[in-house]
Parts: structure tokens; sequence; C-alpha cells
């Protein structure tokens, strides 16, 4: 008989105990599930929408052309050396993304898929720290927050070394919870991994000395510690290694003789002023009030989270070199002391007894701190691009234009001059030509290594080594002294604009219709 | 009517065909016939504007005597000091790297003398017998030296029988440069206008464009006020200048210009479709010059290709004499004054065959050869009639190659480039093994509970040791073996906010 074809049973008459259907497993695993996954969609929205909308900036471009040259791009390698100013794990992994053509959506969709995994690994993380409520609401804030967003939308080196530093986190509180040697060695080897990111993550170290050190509670055996240190040790090795072998000792020296003694690039108070705004007003407040106001409560574990936070903010703002994203390992720790604060407060004495109310203030509360920072989010990836940019916050406007316009119509071979060597940079990248800029020092303790300085540029100019200026407003607004310079040699050499087509015949330097100007020039 | 539209119609078709039976041109190959030149005289070929480039004098050898593929400097080469008496010793070929001397300076006596009736055995004995040391003759340059038009040579045509055409010094080549012959004779302050056509006067009589750029040219600077026959002198370096109708002829004369007169009309799109170019502090005469004229090449050469006339262009380089510099090759003898002794030439263009050494005999009038035919122009004299043509470098079947900058620099990769495999497999090899160790320690943590590690290790050990003992003959008592019953979690009491945390859960 067909099943289906069978007549429906009639329903037992009148009121009855009610009947406790069992919940299927599926769905039991499924619909706790499904807040976090709300979450992971979010920020994996954020992080991939118009993901190339606007061009490298300086940073990307070396990155990719790096990973590009690992990859075995024979164009890209003989512009962009492998071995520069950092470790190459980053690149190493974004060169299997890379590999046969290169996009700047290939290129980007790693660190954001990477930032995407730590709002996944600052979810376990939070759980494992304060229950699963808690974080919820800080990985909401960490998928909306603008600092992460917008440098996980780059290709930059920071959005690993955060996942890595985050992952160190979660194994120094696991280690905390059991004291099994297995998890402070996974810290290590994980540190290690964190270092090979970004080479600066090594302040991160100071954090966890301070933590443990001011931590008595935790017992920390010598035997654990040693495997730690060896695990560290045997995976950081990788970076010396790699140099010995390939033969370019000298280059990692003189890459840490250069980043230990450059000038300072930023005032003493470039993070108070950028961070706050970055993170969120609500989410600092949050963060740090919440400290002072359950000081009551605090524990090992807002030990652990306030050393990651004061080690590398005191160390960066010290330190005469300073990045945009310099600070973004503190981002995880920020959303997450943030949601421990909202959550608490939902369940303060007034709200604690009534649990609906108290559920309502909770996600009111929540809504509003992740709205606020959604939107500034929502309005930077949409922005339209603005002329100056500070490094590290986005894309340089104009640059990839330039750059293909160079390589759809200029010569195999031609050089460029450029203002400053971020535009040359990125003009490398996206054209295969070679350029170089005025603003190199021609001391080589004042220069980064990578770069060739242009010792007379009239000469150069003059005798033919360079066809192309190129003037951009992100350079120009930063360094006026060398964009009057190019000016100069631009009337010099009878500077003709090529790119994008000029409005009126012949130079005129006082009116520039574009953010990148390129002009040919030749000899008198 | 309909008689005017069918002829109309043949006259297409006519044309069609005429077009047709001259040079396949692609679709992105420009046209056939330059619109500024009169009809019965546009260019045959895709040729609409040629370059003939002439420097100081230097021999093949000195320049491309190890160029790879060209009839270079044979290995077992050695010059005898003194002629006939191999005991005195000889000189062999030495790179004037890094020291480089000034240039043997060598006039037709020498070359002569060099020459030697086709033996080639006196470049060193033919100073010596003047009193001086002819060592020098014996250096040449490579690569390091000459990066710009190695490089060239790489890409476009390096000819290697290219000879000059005359033994009796630069200022009479570079007569027949112009006129196919040798009219140095007839120049004196007081004489006549010789008269003779030069390629010049066949250019202007059928309407082709043409201009003699000349670097830091002076006006005034003529036969009548400076030696014609010094090749340093304005004159002796632009043989027009010793033709009369050249310089009082406002009209010829406007013809002759600056050198900064060529990029302004690369730039003005004013490029005259034939094109002479001498230089005078980059003649590359001395060995100071060398520098200078290869940068004021690779300028010119740039220059071209950024224009709009590259896609219609030809630029042939070449030297106005062996200069007294050693070359191994007999010239053929085709009149009682030439061939002289061999020359580089280079032909760059976007026809020119891709990195070709051409071995057909050729001299300057065989430039002239060219000019004649592509622009339908009589001979000017036997010489140029009967030279073969420098038609023979270019591939017109194929469409124009885009322009590609050529460097003042060694063409050789870079060390760092060169080193970017190895380096890449050094990087794969040390954070590939890094990746997986991580992985693997992270594995052991997330994975393996501890009181299993812990009692797996254990009983390892035990193993280890019972086979030890098991060698030697011992019997041992099993231990450790309930270790893991004895394992705790965690020995941390729950905090506050952890029991907080489970209750609101």
């Amino acid at each position: 008989m067909n099943p289906a074809a069978a007549p429906a049973l009639p329903r037992p008459a009148g009121p009855g105990p009610p009947v406790e259907r069992p919940v299927p497993r599926s769905r039991r695993i499924f619909l706790p599930g499904l807040p976090f996954l709300a979450v992971v969609v979010l920020a994996t929205f954020l992080r991939f929408w118009q993901l190339d909308r606007i061009g490298f900036n300086s940073d990307e471009a070396v990155y990719t052309g790096t990973a590009a040259a690992l990859a075995g791009n024979e164009q890209l390698g003989a512009v962009f050396p492998i071995f520069r100013a950092h470790p190459v794990l980053f690149q190493m992994l974004l060169s299997f993304f890379v590999r046969g053509e290169v996009s700047d959506w290939s290129a980007r969709a790693l660190p954001a898929a990477i930032g995407v995994a730590t709002v996944a690994l600052t979810y376990l993380l939070a759980v494992r720290l304060y229950g699963r409520s808690v974080a919820l609401i800080g990985a909401s804030i960490l998928a909306a927050m603008l600092y992460h967003v917008v440098v996980s939308r780059q290709v930059l080196l920071d959005g690993l070394m955060t996942l890595c530093a985050t992952a160190v986190l979660y194994c120094i509180v696991r280690y905390s919870e059991t004291e099994s040697m297995r998890w402070l060695a996974a810290a290590g080897a994980l540190m290690g991994a964190t270092i090979l990111a970004k080479e600066t993550s090594v302040v991160l170290l100071g954090a966890i000395f301070a933590y443990f050190a001011l931590t008595p509670t935790i017992r920390l055996r010598p035997r654990a510690v040693a495997f730690a240190v060896l695990a560290m040790g045997l995976v950081v090795a990788a970076y010396p290694l790699a140099l010995v072998i390939s033969g370019h000792v000298g280059s990692g020296q003189s890459y840490l003789l250069w980043q230990l003694f450059r000038r300072s690039n930023h005032p003493l108070g470039f993070y108070l002023s950028v961070v706050p705004a970055a993170v969120g007003y609500v989410v600092m407040l949050s963060a740090l009030g919440g400290l002072i106001w359950l000081r009551a409560e605090n524990g090992w574990r807002e030990r652990l989270l306030m050393g990651w936070l004061i080690v590398p903010i005191a160390f960066f703002t010290i330190w005469p070199v300073k990045g945009y994203q310099y600070l973004l390992p503190t981002a995880p720790v920020l959303a997450v002391l943030a949601g421990r604060t909202i959550f608490r407060l939902s369940v303060t004495r007034r709200f604690a007894r009534r649990g609906r109310l108290s559920r309502i203030v909770r996600l009111l509360t929540a809504g509003v701190v992740v709205v606020s920072v959604l939107l500034p989010t929502w309005i930077t990836i949409n922005a339209e691009p603005a002329g100056t940019v500070l490094a590290g916050t986005g894309g340089v406007p104009g640059g990839r234009e330039a750059g293909i316009w160079l390589r759809d119509n200029v010569p195999d071979g031609s050089q460029v001059l450029t203002i400053g060597p971020s535009m040359a940079n990125i003009l490398q990248f996206y054209s295969h030509r070679g350029a170089r800029s005025l603003s190199v020092s021609s001391n080589p303790q004042s220069r980064n290594p990578s770069y060739t300085p242009v010792l007379n540029p009239d000469l150069a100019v003059r005798s033919g080594e360079f066809q192309y200026l190129v003037w951009d407003t992100y350079t120009a607004s930063r360094t006026k002294f060398f964009a009057d310079r190019l000016d100069r040699l631009l009337t010099h050499y009878h500077g003709q604009q090529v790119y994008p087509r000029p409005e009126t015949s012949g130079l005129d330097i006082s009116h520039r219709n574009g953010p990148v100007v390129v002009y040919q020039v030749g000899p008198s | 009517m309909r008689a005017l539209s069918r002829l109309t119609a043949l006259l297409a078709a006519a044309l069609l065909a005429l077009v047709g039976a001259g040079y396949p041109v692609g679709a992105s190959g420009p046209a056939i016939g330059d619109p500024a030149s009169p009809v019965g005289h546009q260019a045959t070929t895709p040729i609409q504007h040629f370059i003939f480039a002439m420097q100081g004098d230097r021999s093949f050898d000195n320049y491309f005597g190890t160029f790879p593929g060209a009839d270079g400097i044979p290995a077992a080469t050695c010059q005898e000091y003194v002629a006939g008496h191999p005991k005195k010793g000889c000189v062999k070929p030495f790179l004037l790297n890094p020291a480089l001397p000034g240039a043997p300076v060598a006039g037709a006596t020498v070359i002569n003398r060099q020459w030697n009736n086709g033996k080639m055995d006196q470049f060193v004995s033919a100073f010596r017998a003047q009193g001086r040391d002819g060592s020098t003759a014996m250096g040449h340059y490579d690569a390091a030296q000459l990066p710009f038009y190695w490089n060239a040579a790489r890409e476009y045509v390096l000819f290697d029988s290219f000879f000059s055409s005359s033994r009796s010094g630069p200022t009479h080549n570079r007569s027949y440069w112009v006129a196919a012959r040798d009219q140095t004779v007839t120049i004196s302050p007081t004489s006549a206008d010789p008269g003779r056509p030069t390629i010049f006067d066949r250019l202007q009589t059928a309407g082709v464009s043409w201009k003699f750029y000349v670097q830091n040219y002076r006006s005034k600077e003529t036969y009548r006020s400076a030696s014609a026959t010094d090749p340093a002198s304005q004159p002796g370096r632009v043989p027009l200048l010793n033709i009369g109708r050249f310089i009082d002829d406002q009209e010829l004369n406007s013809h002759i210009v600056d050198l900064g007169q060529y990029y302004a009309d690369l730039s003005a799109g004013t490029l005259p479709s034939v094109a002479y170019i001498a230089t005078s502090s980059a003649t590359e005469r001395t060995a100071r010059s060398v520098v200078s004229g290869q940068n004021l090449m690779r300028n010119m050469t740039t220059q071209l290709m950024l224009s709009r006339y590259w896609s219609s262009s030809a630029l042939l380089l070449s030297y106005d004499g062996p200069g007294g510099w050693f070359d191994h090759v007999a010239p053929p003898q085709v009149d009682a004054d030439g061939y002289g002794l061999r020359v580089p030439a280079l032909l760059l263009s976007p026809y020119a065959v891709k990195g070709q050494v051409n071995h057909t005999v050729l001299d300057y009038t065989s430039a002239l050869t060219f000019i004649e035919k592509n622009w339908q122009l009589a001979p000017l004299t036997a010489r140029d009639a009967l030279a073969k043509s420098i038609a023979g470098g270019f591939d017109f079947t194929s469409p124009a190659r885009p322009p590609a900058i050529l460097h003042g620099t060694n063409g050789e990769p870079p060390p760092a480039v060169l080193r970017a495999p190895a380096a890449a497999r050094a990087v794969f090899s040390a954070y590939g093994a890094s990746v997986v160790l991580v992985v693997l320690v992270l594995l052991v943590a997330g994975l393996m509970p501890s009181a299993q590690l812990r009692w797996r290790m254990r009983r390892m050990r035990w193993r280890m040791r019972r086979q030890k003992h098991r060698r030697i003959g011992w019997r041992i008592r099993r231990r450790g073996a309930h270790s893991a019953a004895r394992w705790r979690p965690s020995r941390l009491a729950p905090q506050p906010d952890d029991r907080l945390a489970e209750s609101l859960r």
C-alpha cells in the first residue's frame, strides 16, 4: 500500500498533556550555530564587497609582486626581488593565488579570507574566555570593525600576523586552563608563524612574558617552556635559513639596519589620533571602560588580554616607525573585551532576574554597538577615492589606471621617473616597466635598500635614461620639495602630457586633470 | 554617367592591383606610400622614413669582433710589430677594458699600408713605420663598453660585411655617403661647384622631403671658412657644406639644420622621408666620445621609437672608416678606390629581422641604392647602381614589430633575477617545512588528548627499555602502565566568570 494514499489518522479529541517532540539532532547543532554563521557571512560580505574597486597601494604591489616572483612570474620577478624587508610567509601563501594571471581580486582574496578566519577564531577565543554570548558580540564587532575590515581588504602582512597572534592567544588560554605542555608548544609554534608573517610581532613575546610573570597561579613548567621555545625557534628558523640557502644574507642584514635606524615617519600621538576612530569610539570605550567597571572580576583572562593590548601599543608609540596597520593584533582583543562589557550591561542586577528583558537589552546594546562600527565601515568601503590617503588605509586612486595605460601604450623597456617610491612600486607592478623615483636618498643609510637613487635626475633625463615622468597627488601632497623638482624637469625637458588626455595643448603644470599624470620627455 | 562609373571602377581596380603587387601589409602595418611624397615617388616599401647616421671611424672588429655569430676576430690573430719579421714579436687582440687608450688616428697612408693589397697584416707595423706604437690598433670593445650597440645588434640587424666605400679616409667616405663618388678632390675655397648630383639633389628634384641634421650646427662654417679635409671640422663631417649650391641656395641650405630639430620634428610630426645625421662632439672617434656617441644614438633611437614614425621608419648607423683599428677581412676590390675596410653597421627598424647577423657584402652606397629603389630615383654613379641594397635586412612579410626601448646597460639579466628560481626554492623549502611543523604541533595539541599522549609516550619508553633489557638478558617489572589513570584534566578551579557564563548559557 502506498503510504501517501493512506487516510490521515484522526486527531485525539480533547485537551491532553503536551507531547514533547524530540528535537532532531541536525537542528540541535544547526540552530545555535545560526548567529555565528550570520557573523561569518557579515565578515565575508564586508571583506569581499567590491574588493578590487581601487588599485593597489605600494605595499600591496610589492607583496603581490614578490608572491608573483615566487610563483615564477619572470616579468614581475625582474622588478620585485623575493627578499626585501620582511619574512615571506604571507607572500609564499599568496604565490599559490597568483600563479598564471595576477589580478587584484585574486591577490586580495587571500587576506580577505584570512580576515574572515580571524573573526571565526576570535569567536572561539571568546567562547573559551567568556562563553558563547560574549563571543557572538565580540565576533560581530570584529566582523564590522573598520580597522580590521580595511586592513583585511589589502594585500598586507598584518592580516596573517593577526590571525596567528589570535591563535597564540587561544593556545595560551588553553594552556592556562589545562597546563598541558602541548598547548604551550602549540603557542610557541604559532608565535613562530606570527613572526614569520611579520617580524614586528616579536613584541608580543613581551606580552606573553608579562602575562606569565604577573600570573603566578598559572604554573610554567620549564620543560613546557623549553618545548615552546624550541617549537618557536624551529619555525622562525625558516627566515634565516631561506636567506642562507639562497645567498641573500647581506640583503637581510641591510634591511634590518635600515629598519632600526630609519627616520620617524609619524608623530608620537599618531596611534591615539588614528586607531580609536578606526576601531570605533564606542568599542574602545566599552573595552577599556569594562576593564575598570568590572575590575573586581578581573583575573588571568583580563591580565592576558590587557598585556596583549598594552605591550604593542606602548612599543609602537615609542618606536619611531609607525604604520596604520601595525596595531591590528589588538583588534580581536578589543572586540572581545567590548563584547564582555556589553554582555555584562544586560546582566546587571536590574535585568538579571528578568530573563526576557535582559535578552532584549543585550540584543539592543549589541545591535547599537555593531551598527555604530558597521556604518563607518560601509561608508569607507563605498567612498569615492580621495586624492590623498593615509598609507595602509587602502589602495592609491589612479595608480592602477596609470600603470595599465603605461603597459598598453609605451614601448617595452621604457623607464619612468616618479616623485616617490610608492608610486614607482605601483607603476612597476601594473606596467611591467622600470620606475625609479626622485625622493630616494643618495645616502645608503637613509633609504630602503630595495630602491636605487637617481643621483643626478637632470643628467638622467637629459641623457634619455627616463622617457616618462609621472606626477601624482598622493606623493605630491606629502613632499612638495620633490614635486617641485619634478615640475622643473618637466619644464626643462619639454614635458608633454600623454595621460590622461590633456585638456589644453602645451605643458600646464598648474592644472592637472587626474590624480596621476604621465608626461613624455625628450632631450633638449 | 554609366561610363564614368565604369572608369572609376577600373581605376580603383588598377590601384588595388598595384598595391597588391607590392608588399603584403598586415592590418596593423602602415599604408604604403608617403602621402607627403609626390605621385611617382612614393615609398615602395613600408619604410616611409629612412634615417642614416654616420659616426667617426671604427672598424668592425673593433666594435663587434667578439659578437656571437658575427665574422669576428680569428682565434690565432697576432699582428707583427715589424711586417715580415715574426721573430720581433706580435700583438694579439686585447679588450679595451678598463684601459681606454686614445684612438690610433690613421690617414689614407696608414690604412692602405694596413690593407697591404688585401693581406691585412700591417695593422701594427704601419704605425711603427711612422715611429708610433701601433699596439692600440689591436684593441677591441665588447658588450660591457658598448651595451646599447650590442643590445641593438641582438634585437635588430648587424651587418658584418659592410665595408667603407674608400680606403682614402673619413672625408672621402663621407663623400660616398651622399654622392656615391669621391668628390673631395674638387673641393677648394676657390673651386667651382662640382655640379655632380648627390642623393639630396635627386630627392629635391623628385619632391621627396629630406633633411640633414648636424649636431651643434654652425651655419657659417663651410668649406669656405674651414678645412674640408679635416674629419673633425664641420665641412669634413657634412659633405653638403663642401658644395656651393647647398650653401648659397637658400632653399637647399634650409634643409641643413641642427640636430635639436630632429627631436622637434619627431614631436611635431614633420620628420622628412630621408634624413642624414652627422654628429660633432659625439662622433666616437676618441675613447671618451664612445660613451657620449652611444648615449646620443640611444636617445635618437628611443625618441624615434616613442614617436608616431616608428612603425614606418628605419635607422641605419655606420662609421666613416676603420680609423686604423684592426679588422681581419680583406675588402673586395670593386674599383681603384675601394672597397675600404669593414665598418660596423646596424639597422634598426620595426621591419628589421630580429637578431640577424647579415653577411651580404655592402658599403655606404648600398643605403643609397635602397633610397633610390624605395623612392624610385635614378642611381647616382656606377657604384650605387651595382651595389646590393640593405633591403636584405628587412622582412616586409611580417607586421611591424612594436618598439622596445634599448638600454644603455648590458643586456644580461641582473644576478638577482638569475637567482630568483633558487631563492623561490629556498623559500618554499624552508617556509614550507615551518608550516608543516606548525600544523603538526597544532594537530598534536588539538586532536590528541593529553592522557592518551602521555600514556603512549610511557608505553613507547617502556617498550624501548624492554627491548634493550632483552638484548642483555635482564628481566624487569613493568612500570608505569597504569599512569594514565592518575591523570587529572585540570587543576584550575573554575573562576567566577566561568560560573557566570555557564549560568547564563
